[in-house]
């Protein structure tokens, strides 16, 4: 017996719509029953975990606050991953862009005034873009491929930040905590909606999603995206180079979860500690991908993965579930969505062997 | 259907669907022993569909298939090679890196010792005079050599039936004679010859009978040396052929387009170099550039196209600017536009609308952008008038180009280009698998693009088309192009040999001698 895979002439486009919905909804049913095997109760998790927070008013904040980082390195991502530019180490580029705020906020901790949050900004997002200069450098000159060199990135990432808040940056107010000092109330984010904890990254999220969804279907730039990522050849016949277009989404997947890390750290955080690496960075794919790489589906599949994760901590705190039930979720996610875009795409067919 | 004992192949009702075509309805035809039949029609017809169910590639939905009188059977094509039927296919699967011997011991069924491998080899070559060294490396030999490898493999295995797929398109006319003194001879030997065409001439000359398909059906089956190549082209396309208007022996002043002393680097082990290439083309003249292929045509096309970029920007000029360092899309700005050979992810993105791919080359010189941002009603606009002005079949300017057949897609990429008046049109294999009425359209178009005073080049294999539609011919070999002449002024004899260059019949043997000599 012999299975085989046949391309589907056209894929049908209700179904590229449903498979994100039919694979949360699996990853529910599978989840259930795999924490009750475990012991757990399996129900109560995946009610915990996808529906209380949606259910309890007092978590939606929790969900903005969450869903920020992940829509905005989620939108860089897929503008990359139109155009065929695996960036798989925006955890990294995410960590450059908060320590390049940082170091801004450190530098001009005895000043006020409004700019100095965009200043901030645009450090956040000029560290994010440096940390795929490298793998853009390597991919363009050398057809280094980049999904290795930027994921390799985010370990050099993760050790410059300890180095600088356990060395040169730390606080020398906080009793040997390796910490840097608060950034004064210039340099933190405003609060947006009053009694709450939801600050400017939650609408700049928004705008970016939008933008970046007028952008790829109405400009030249979007159109370049596309072609190079699904004709290369094509896409140099249409006077499109290439090179330039890698540069170019990678500078933008670099600098948005640049973005994201200047928001993290100016806004939840206030400081830079040993705790900032959230893995936001990584669990952006997985949004990019279960938004099916649309700004708009982006922006619903942020808010997706951050169910999850406060969906997570709740359910640690009432039936007792591990941190890292959390993670299983999410990669069932993936490895379902992957799966099931398959069966979109193609006929699957059973061949009985035949003999001659 | 005199005698059922001299069939060696009978199709009965042959019927074969794939989702949204019937590429055989019905077919019917019977091939005698020693018979050279031929089965001719348009690119579409049926005719590959066919081959591969007698092959036992496919399986008919439908239908009987006989071998000698029995009907059978055949699993795949290790079954119908153990009946007798060898096939050798239009693209030929042989390993570039490995000898000729090499690769037609990849090719057995049965095991055999090298050394009764080459014996047996070696006899075949003589008997039916296939010159062809059986030490040399494949990389090194011509397109016609390497058919011959094919031919070899097929008749190692003492075939009653060999089917030929469209054998003649990549050779030069002396090829072509050598290749049919064999199939002559294996005819007289009593092999039955399945011969797939659509070149009308040659099927006069060497065929016994003909079957003809159209969409899929048998609309005839005929003597072809009782027919004209009119009458049997008037039955392979249906409808007459639309006579081209062309005004011949035209004189021209301005020169439009010029290459000077261009040389390339091939890519890769493979890739062909472009040595010292010059050509000037005039405002108003179409100028065809004939040649095998593989010989640079495609590194000649993404030279002027702007897709590989020179270092020196004068070794290519057009209305007296330099363009050597420019990209496809300034040249295009500058009025330079081309077509390269392969439609599907090159000349057009097949998941894209109609309306992108328009957009793809047209968006500069058709002001649909503004600001950056892609004006949406006048891509429409532009993509409508392709449609309706190229008679594309589509559903619409959404439809996807995946969505449309081969030929009504290379109708919209021809479209496209022409309709954006170019100053100079590079074009490789303009009619490519396009159906008689829409290649005289196509001729019809780049004609009255040329009246209007572009200066036009043609990279194709078709020498019919390009004596047909060209002011001048040069001809390319090894990456090296003839001087350019008038149409007319060369004979085709001429035109064969320059053709076959140093691949021809003389100098292949001596070089194979020199390696004879090395060792």
């Amino acid at each position: 017996m012999q299975i085989r895979f046949e391309k589907k002439l056209e894929p049908s486009r209700k179904m590229l719509f449903a498979t994100p919905i039919l694979v949360v909804v699996l990853t529910m049913i599978l989840g259930a029953i795999v924490f009750s095997i475990l012991g757990y109760d399996g129900l109560g998790a995946v009610r915990e975990i996808f529906l209380t927070p949606l259910t309890n008013s007092l978590k939606w904040q929790d969900l903005a606050v969450k869903a920020a980082p992940l829509i905005i390195i989620g939108v860089g991502l897929s503008i990359g991953y139109r155009a065929n530019v695996w960036n798989i180490g925006a955890e990294g580029q995410y960590i450059a862009g908060g320590l390049a705020a940082t170091g801004m906020a450190l530098l001009t901790h005895n000043m006020s005034g409004w700019y100095l949050l965009p200043l901030m900004g645009v450090a956040g997002m000029l560290g994010g873009m440096a940390w795929v200069f490298l793998p853009a450098l390597l991919r363009t000159k050398l057809k280094v491929n980049e999904i290795l060199t930027s994921l390799m990135l985010t370990y050099v990432a993760i050790q410059l930040l300890n180095y600088l808040i356990f060395g040169p940056w730390k606080s020398p107010t906080a009793f040997g905590q390796p910490q840097t000092v608060l950034f004064n109330d210039w340099q933190i984010l405003p609060y947006i909606i009053k009694g709450t904890i939801v600050q400017a990254g939650a609408p700049i999220a928004v705008l970016i999603a939008i933008m970046a969804w007028i952008i790829m279907s109405k400009s030249v730039f979007g159109f370049q995206v596309r072609t190079v990522g699904s004709a290369p050849n094509a896409a140099r016949y249409g006077g499109f180079s290439e090179n330039k277009t890698i540069w170019l989404v990678l500078l933008i997947s670099g600098g948005l979860a640049g973005l994201a890390g200047m928001l993290e750290v100016a806004g939840p955080f206030n400081r830079m500690v040993p705790q900032f690496p959230t893995s936001y960075g990584f669990t952006a794919i997985i949004v990019a991908f279960l938004g099916r790489l649309h700004p708009i589906g982006v922006l619903i599949a942020g808010v997706v993965l951050a169910i999850t994760f406060v969906g997570g901590e709740i359910a640690q705190t009432t039936i007792g579930l591990p941190n890292a039930a959390v993670g299983l979720f999410q990669a069932m996610m993936l490895f379902l969505l992957l799966a099931g875009d398959v069966l979109v795409r193609y006929n699957i067919k059973i061949v009985r062997a035949r003999r001659a | 259907m005199n005698n059922e004992q001299s069939l060696r192949l009978e199709l009965e009702g042959i019927v074969k669907a794939f989702p949204g075509v019937l590429a055989n309805d019905d077919i019917s035809f019977s091939i005698k022993k020693g018979e050279i039949h031929a089965l001719l029609g348009e690119n579409g017809a049926g005719k590959s569909t066919l081959v591969k169910m007698i092959y036992g590639i496919m399986k008919p939905d439908e239908g009987t298939i006989s071998w000698n009188g029995k009907p059978m059977n055949i699993a795949n094509p290790k079954a119908a090679r153990a009946l007798g039927i060898g096939m050798v296919f239009q693209h030929f699967s042989l390993f570039e890196a490995m000898t000729v011997l090499e690769n037609i011991a990849l090719g057995m069924d049965e095991k055999m010792s090298k050394k009764a491998l080459e014996e047996k080899v070696v006899n075949i070559m003589q008997k039916y005079g296939l010159s062809l060294d059986p030490k040399r490396i494949v990389s090194t030999l011509g397109v016609g050599e390497r058919q011959r490898i094919e031919i070899v493999r097929a008749l190692l295995l003492n075939p009653k039936l060999l089917i030929m797929d469209e054998p003649t398109s990549v050779l030069t006319p002396q090829e072509v004679a050598q290749l049919f003194n064999v199939l002559r001879q294996l005819s007289s030997d009593g092999c039955s010859i399945l011969y797939i065409s659509h070149k009308l001439d040659e099927i006069k000359e060497l065929c016994d009978s003909a079957t003809i398909l159209r969409g899929g059906k048998v609309v005839a089956t005929c003597d072809p040396k009782k027919e004209t190549a009119k009458t049997m082209a008037a039955m392979m396309i249906g409808t007459s052929l639309q006579a081209i208007n062309k005004v011949k022996s035209k004189e021209f002043s301005d020169i439009g387009f010029s290459v000077n002393n261009l040389s390339l680097r091939g890519a890769g082990d493979f890739g062909v170099s472009l040595k010292d290439i010059s050509f000037d083309v005039y405002r108003g003249e179409i100028l065809g550039i004939a040649g095998v292929a593989g010989n640079g045509q495609n590194e000649l096309q993404l030279v002027l196209s702007g897709e590989i970029l020179l270092k020196d920007k004068a070794k290519i000029t057009m209305n007296n600017i330099e363009i050597g360092k420019m990209s496809a899309k300034e040249r295009r700005k500058h009025g330079l536009c081309a077509v390269p050979e392969e439609r599907h992810g090159h000349a057009a993105v097949p998941e894209f609308s109609l309306n992108d791919n328009a957009i793809l080359t047209a968006r500069n010189r058709q002001n649909m952008v503004r600001a950056g941002m892609i004006n949406a009603k006048s891509a429409k606009q532009f993509t409508t008038k392709i449609i309706d002005e190229f008679n594309v079949m589509t559903t619409g300017h959404g439809a996807s180009a995946s969505s449309l057949s081969g030929g009504n897609l290379q109708k919209f990429i021809m479209g496209r280009e022409i309709l954006q008046v170019p100053d100079v049109l590079v074009v490789s294999q303009p009619t490519w698998g396009v159906d008689a009425g829409a290649a005289s359209a196509i001729h019809q178009a780049l004609i009255d693009l040329a009246k209007g005073g572009a200066a036009i080049v043609i990279i194709s294999q078709d020498l019919d088309e390009l004596l047909e539609l060209c002011d001048s011919l040069a001809i390319i070999n090894e990456g090296t192009l003839s001087q350019k002449q008038k149409v007319g002024v060369m004979s085709i004899e001429e035109i064969g040999l320059l053709m076959g260059g140093v691949h021809g019949e003389n100098s292949s043997v001596s070089s194979s001698q020199k390696e004879v000599m090395a060792q």
